[in-house]
């Protein structure tokens, strides 16, 4: 993955008031770190950050020019974002050398189609290798074409290219097949759901008493917290 | 339907929650795919997420799975109809969980993105609020 050049200045004013200037100036605040230096406040071009990082990934190199003269070389290390608005609140960058070996999480994606009737489940779509700096996978692709019921695909399975080491354990699941939910399972998921009586009841004893009776019992099924479909 | 197994720890009646500011945590989408995400506050009941659930998962038929990333926990009072003021607060008659804007209320994994779309469109329905379809944001911490 190619460096970004970007330019910096740095931050003299702190605080949420201070935050809120540089983000309406266009800027987002951001801090420098690593290699036990002292941390840099600087403020970076939010429009030219956020491009950066949707072309190149969350682990985008960036050469950092800043105004007082110095430069850097920085991975992202937290990217915070406003949760509505998806704007750029703040951003840790990290210090790095040129061939100073990284631990970095590269996304994983999955290709091809499993076999039929199949559910595939994501487990984890970031792996942790270890890397040059200079030189980190944009993302991992491994095919899951025509598998099985029961076949996992590990992070021993993606396919690292030259110079780029495992930093998680082989054995991680990154996905698994399984059976989908058969049409009597959804029917039978579908008989799970409250009757008008029921709900009727429900509504009469209001929720203190449903509570109670749920206590009183103790034999319901905990709540259903994630549902197959 | 969601409710807590046991009865609250604190008070049995208690005041309406906060319903100012946005979500704290539980902002992306960290199980499935794809999710649904609040963009106003409101308290969801327990019926409201059942029917959110149903109407999902009834439209994606097979191949997936549905997340519920929200618990409704809080109870809610009522007094009787055409009942004069005073005598106490009235008795709790609903679950909810108090949503503030940013927060994932669902989430799902399907295969066919279109047909997960359409889905949660039909979910978003039985919700009241406004909502929007987010996707999971891969490397980014």
């Amino acid at each position: 993955m190619s460096e970004v050049k970007i330019s910096a200045e740095p931050r003299t004013e702190f605080g949420k008031g201070g935050a809120r200037r540089t983000r309406r100036a266009g800027k987002v605040p951001a801090v420098l770190y690593g290699h036990g230096e002292k941390p840099k406040h600087i403020a970076l071009p939010a429009r030219e950050f956020a491009a950066a990082i949707r072309h190149g990934g969350a682990n985008q190199l960036f050469a950092i020019e800043i105004s007082d003269g110095t430069q850097a070389l920085a991975l992202p290390k937290a990217i915070q974002r406003d949760p509505i608005k998806d704007t750029l609140e703040h951003i840790d960058l990290i210090l790095v050398r040129r061939g100073e070996k990284v631990t970095v999480d590269v996304p994983v994606h999955l290709a091809g189609e499993a076999a039929r009737n199949t559910l595939v489940v994501h487990e984890q779509n970031t792996l942790s290798v270890s890397a040059d700096a200079t030189r980190l996978p944009e993302s991992f692709e491994v095919s899951i074409e025509g598998l099985e019921v029961g076949s996992q695909v590990t992070a021993a399975d993606v396919r690292l290219p030259e110079g780029v080491e495992l930093a998680a354990d082989p054995e991680q699941i990154l996905a698994l097949v399984t059976q989908a939910p058969t049409a009597e399972q959804m029917a039978a998921e579908a008989g799970e759901e409250p009757t008008e009586e029921a709900e009727e009841e429900a509504g009469a004893e209001g929720p203190g008493a449903e509570a109670a009776e749920a206590e009183g019992d103790n034999q319901g099924a905990p709540a259903q917290a994630a549902a197959q479909g | 339907m969601l409710m807590p197994r046991k009865p609250p720890k604190g008070f049995r009646k208690p005041h309406h929650p906060d319903r100012h500011g946005a979500a704290k945590g539980g902002t992306r989408v960290v199980f499935g795919e794809f999710g649904i995400q609040a963009l106003e506050s409101a308290y969801l009941t327990n019926r409201q997420i059942e029917a959110a659930r149903i109407a999902m998962t009834r439209h994606i038929k097979r191949g997936g799975k549905v997340w519920i990333t929200v618990f409704p926990d809080q109870a809610l009072t009522k007094k009787p109809a055409e009942t004069r003021m005073g005598s106490g607060k009235g008795s709790p008659e609903w679950w909810v969980a108090n949503i503030k804007p940013g927060r994932v209320l669902f989430e799902m994994s399907f295969p066919n993105e279109q047909i997960a779309r359409e889905a949660m469109r039909r979910a978003i329905h039985k919700l009241p609020m406004k909502c929007r379809i987010v996707t999971r944001e891969v490397g980014e911490s």
